[in-house]
């Protein structure tokens, strides 16, 4: 429940100490309480008529006893105890009807007083059977595992309790903070109720049940208070608030003072419907706002309730349980107490949760479940206990084994994309990041929302070096792989505002607002951000390797034979040869810079295609009417480029050579992908079938059909020669960034 | 007196062209130095008079530089030919932005194709000297993307000098250009001469904008209503802007190189 950024915790961290040094204080205060209690040197097990039966002792004198039950205590002085060996419990909280609790208490007392350290006491056994000992203190020794598991558990509760309040003071906070004093005290007195042995602990006297009801009671006012704040503020927040919080003081009140009748099923009837209107109101509140939280707390809380409902009739069912399984109806609330403890410690950081937690949780739960089941069976189909707890224990590791994976997703929800999927996707998104770099930003946002399915996901400026969540786990943000490198050469940067680039991409409510992001899904998208980085890196190397390469060679081209032409143009004999040098080096020269630069923007060529075709033609007395339109831009590739620059030049070189023209038209249109060139000339053409081919029109016929395109001459009225060329160019595919594309997108080439 | 012109190229039959086209060019009588590398071209400056060229008895008044020389690269003479009161015109094979453009910067007055016709090269070489220069829609474009950069790098270092600002402000030395805008100025100091770098005028992006289209000055003017000569005005004024900025950015990134 805690979530935002946490603040630098100087006073907080001082106030924790003293929190925790006090706590743990608490704990040995009361471990050295109980090692100071008289004890008995046995151990007993309650047989099937009810009775306590001796099973090991130290004492020699007693070893008789043993097999034998436990009738009587006497003491000196004493009324003599019959021992009714049901009611021999250190807690009388789980309890369900007021006389035998109370018997439970008066029992308990009566035992209290009897035992007394130093003092002897005899006991009396069935067939006649009798031993005299004398209590001792227990010792730490005999306080048993579970007693201080309880009490560690109690403790970080406690403790997590006291951070989240430290944190931030508000009143959500607070009200977690209640939940979980009230549940860490819940615990210490479970670890009391675990202590073994007959030398019965009871530090509170009667008030135990009452005070450990009332902590139940107060603990779903907190919870119903904070399910009414938390994800989303619901509209009858105060109303509900005030009638929780009246309920748990009269409930308190009531049980306190005035000894109130069927208290057990009070408390038990408070619990559950808390439990149910809870459900309830996350229900609600994820339909106001989808946040996942209220999802994962909903499933959570269906588990609670439902486990909870079926302890309540497991004790209910008390009476009818043969004296065997008893013990274990008094073990199944404990379970049910650490269950519910253990989802209260980890509520805060459910994204961050390791899967330990989570499997605790899980286990508890289950074993919760599996114990109820067991001693159902034992009580409706009177199944001895062996044969119950044999099946139940079978049945419940099968049933947790076989839907383990299932709970998990159920209870945290499952991640959508399968590993191949995120591979493609993954491979897809490099591919594209790679071909269209100004986009690659688009790109990332499409793979993260493909991976995690977000509500929302969005570009943001900032920075973060890894992934960070936030909100407990209702969002993510990822830092960018690649980032979009902005096309100096891009015709759209003189209109381009100047707006803060992107470098987050910030997704929020995984799964459609139903699952949190979790510590686990912040690596995964770690180790996306990597590969993703770590392919594009790799794409871009190979592709710096390349044009190095082309580059050399352009280089190696233009300078040594480029230099020679130049040679042989100036010591050419006559002025024919000149031109077919000169015209030579020009293609050297196009070659080479179509090797050099792998893309040139369409309208860019044209421009220099017009200002060549100008410049050539003005000494020539050739007026040049130009026109170009396009559709859409696109990127031509080396072999485009150069083609349609050669196809131009020769065909203005026949015009400057042989048509003998004053004026010249070309019209270039690109639309739907097509470039539509008319080259036209008012000189002396003639029936262009009658043409020689040695005019270079083989190589132009050549390099339009490399283009994939058609030529064709035709004469023109009333003079000249209109030649018509058409070029398929490729179109880049240019999906809305909203909708994932269906196609990898055709790029040109 | 004859004017004198300097001829640097590697390769004999260029240079012997390239004095042909000289000769074609003007009607003065002409005396051409020829240098085949860098280190004859600058020991000939030297003679003349040294690279300031003011103490010079005798400057050339025009000096062509091929950019591709045995020992180096054109360029390097540019630059230290800055301040030299002639006309300097690349010669080159390389018609690309990417060569042409750092010339320009370095300082050159124009370029020409070594491979053009002889016709050609002689009309474009008396346009040059005439203060007509060429300008290719390629490195229009690397022009209007220079400038646009100027500024918007400008812009940034401002925005970084306010964050750090006390750093720099330790060091004064380089602060004598903006002294008078700190006063102006109740904001943070501006350090960096980023203004200084010369910013076109609207009709100077139009112009340049209409060249990287391919249109001719000719077509520009008709576009523009404006004179041909009023078009050729820009165009020269770009030039030297052009110039002046990357003498600008030297001197920025030799301060700063001081101030590290």
């Amino acid at each position: 429940m805690s979530h935002g950024r946490v603040r630098p915790m100087g006073w907080r961290r001082l106030l924790l100490l003293p929190i925790a040094l006090l706590a743990s204080l608490a704990v040995v205060v009361l471990a050295r309480t109980l090692a100071q209690t008289p004890d008995l040197d046995a151990r007993w097990r309650l047989d099937g008529t009810g009775h306590l039966q001796l099973i090991a002792t130290d004492l020699p004198w007693m070893r008789a006893a043993l097999g034998h039950s436990l009738e009587v205590i006497v003491a000196p002085g004493i009324a003599p105890l019959y021992v009714d060996g049901r009611r021999v419990v250190n807690s009388t909280r789980w309890v369900a009807s007021d006389e035998d609790r109370d018997a439970a208490a008066r029992q308990q007392r009566q035992m209290a007083h009897m035992l007394a350290a130093g003092v002897p006491v005899l006991l009396g056994f069935t067939d006649r059977m009798s031993a005299r000992v004398t209590p001792h203190a227990r010792g730490y020794a005999t306080l048993g595992i579970t007693f201080w598991l309880l009490c560690g558990l109690g403790l970080a509760l406690e403790l997590v309790g006291a951070v989240v309040i430290l944190v931030r003071q508000d009143v959500r906070n607070l009200l977690y903070a209640i939940m979980a004093q009230c549940q860490a005290a819940q615990l210490l007195l479970a670890a009391v109720d675990a202590v073994p042995g007959i030398g019965n602990v009871s530090l509170l006297g009667g008030h135990e049940a009452a005070l450990r009801m009332s902590l139940d009671v107060i603990t779903c006012a907190a919870l119903l208070n904070a399910t009414l704040l938390y994800p989303t503020p619901l509209p009858p927040r105060r109303a509900l608030a005030w009638l929780s919080w009246t309920a748990a003081a009269v409930f308190t009140g009531a049980v306190m003072m005035f000894e109130l009748p069927q208290a057990w099923w009070w408390s038990e009837a408070l619990s559950l419907s808390t439990g149910l209107l809870v459900i309830g109101l996350l229900g609600w509140s994820y339909r106001i706002t989808p946040h996942p939280y209220a999802t994962v707390m909903r499933r959570l809380s269906i588990v609670t309730t439902g486990s909870l409902a079926l302890v309540t009739i497991v004790v209910a069912l008390n009476d009818r349980m043969p004296g065997e399984v008893q013990s274990l109806v008094t073990a199944v609330p404990v379970i049910w107490t650490v269950f519910f403890a253990s989802l209260l410690l980890m509520s805060p950081f459910l994204a961050r949760s390791q899967h330990m937690m989570r499997e605790f949780a899980m286990l508890a739960g289950v074993s919760t479940l599996a114990t109820s089941v067991d001693l159902l069976f034992v009580a409706v189909f009177s199944f001895n206990q062996f044969a119950s707890i044999t099946t139940s224990l079978f049945v419940a590791l099968g049933v947790y084994a076989a839907s383990r994976q299932w709970l998990l997703d159920q209870m945290i929800g499952a991640r959508a994309v399968t590993t191949e999927r995120l591979f493609e996707h993954l491979l897809r998104i490099a591919r594209k990041v790679e071909e269209q770099p100004e986009r690659a930003a688009d790109w990332q946002l499409e793979l993260f929302h493909a991976v995690f399915q977000p509500l929302v996901a969005r570009h943001e400026p900032g920075f973060t070096q890894t992934t960070r969540w936030y909100e407990g786990g209702a969002g993510l943000l990822v830092p960018l792989a690649v980032e979009p490198q902005v096309n100096v050469d891009s015709p759209s940067q003189f209109h381009g505002d100047d707006q803060p680039e992107p470098r987050l991409i910030v997704l929020r409510f995984a799964e459609r607002g139903k699952r949190l992001f979790t510590a686990e899904d912040a690596r995964l998208a770690d180790r996306i951000v990597e590969q993703l980085r770590r392919a594009v890196a790799h794409d871009r190397a190979l592709e710096q390797g390349r044009s190095e390469e082309r580059g050399r060679i352009a280089q190696d081209l233009h300078d040594d034979i480029g230099a020679r032409l130049l040679t042989l143009m100036y010591k050419a004999p006559n002025t024919e040869m000149e031109d077919y040098v000169r015209h030579t080096l020009q293609d050297l020269k196009t070659l080479t810079r179509g090797l050099a630069a792998t893309t040139h923007f369409l309208s860019h060529a044209s421009a220099e295609w017009k200002a060549d075709i100008a410049q050539r033609l003005a000494p020539t007395g050739c007026t040049l009417a130009w026109s170009f339109t396009q559709d859409t831009e696109i990127q031509l590739n080396v072999v485009q480029w150069s083609g349609l620059t050669r196809i131009l030049r020769e065909l203005v070189s026949n015009i400057i050579a042989h048509a003998h023209a004053t004026h010249a038209t070309i019209h270039a249109d690109l639309s739907c992908g097509m470039l539509k060139l008319s080259v036209t000339d008012n000189g002396v053409g003639g029936t262009p079938k009658d043409w020689s081919t040695g005019l270079g029109l083989g190589g132009i016929r050549k390099r339009v059909r490399m283009l994939g395109g058609t030529i064709a001459w035709q004469q023109n009225t009333p003079e000249g020669v209109r030649c018509d060329v058409s070029v398929p160019l490729a179109v880049p595919s240019t999906p809305a960034a909203s909708s994932p594309p269906t196609s990898p997108g055709a790029v040109a080439g | 007196m004859a004017v004198k012109v300097l001829i640097l190229e590697d390769n004999p039959a260029a240079r012997e062209f390239l004095g042909r086209v000289v000769r074609e060019s003007f009607s003065d009588t002409i005396t051409i130095v020829e240098a085949g590398d860098l280190e004859s071209a600058r020991r000939e400056v030297r003679i003349a008079g040294g690279a300031q060229g003011y103490h010079g008895v005798d400057p050339f008044k025009l000096v062509l530089v091929d950019l591709e020389l045995p020992d180096g690269s054109g360029l390097e003479l540019l630059e230290e030919l800055r301040q030299y009161p002639a006309t300097k015109i690349v010669t080159t094979l390389y018609s690309d932005d990417e060569h042409l453009f750092p010339a320009l910067q370095a300082g050159a007055d124009g370029y020409l194709l070594k491979e053009d016709r002889f016709e050609l090269l002689v009309e474009e070489l008396q346009k040059i000297v005439r203060g007509e220069p060429p300008l290719s829609p390629a490195i229009a474009r690397r022009l209007l993307g220079h400038f646009r950069t100027n500024t918007r790098t400008g812009m940034n270092r401002r925005i970084t000098d306010e964050g750090n600002g006390e750093s720099l402000r330790a060091n004064g030395g380089s602060s004598t250009f903006t002294s008078a805008l700190a006063f102006a100025a109740p904001s943070p100091v501006v350090i960096e001469p980023a203004l200084d770098l010369p910013a076109l005028t609207p009709r100077e992006v139009e112009v340049l904008t209409f060249l990287s289209k391919g249109f001719t000055i000719k077509e520009i003017a008709a576009l523009m209503s404006i004179k041909w000569f009023t078009v050729n005005d820009h165009i020269k004024s770009i030039y030297r802007k052009l110039n002046v900025s990357s003498r600008a950015e030297a001197a920025v990134l030799a301060s700063k190189q001081g101030l590290v």
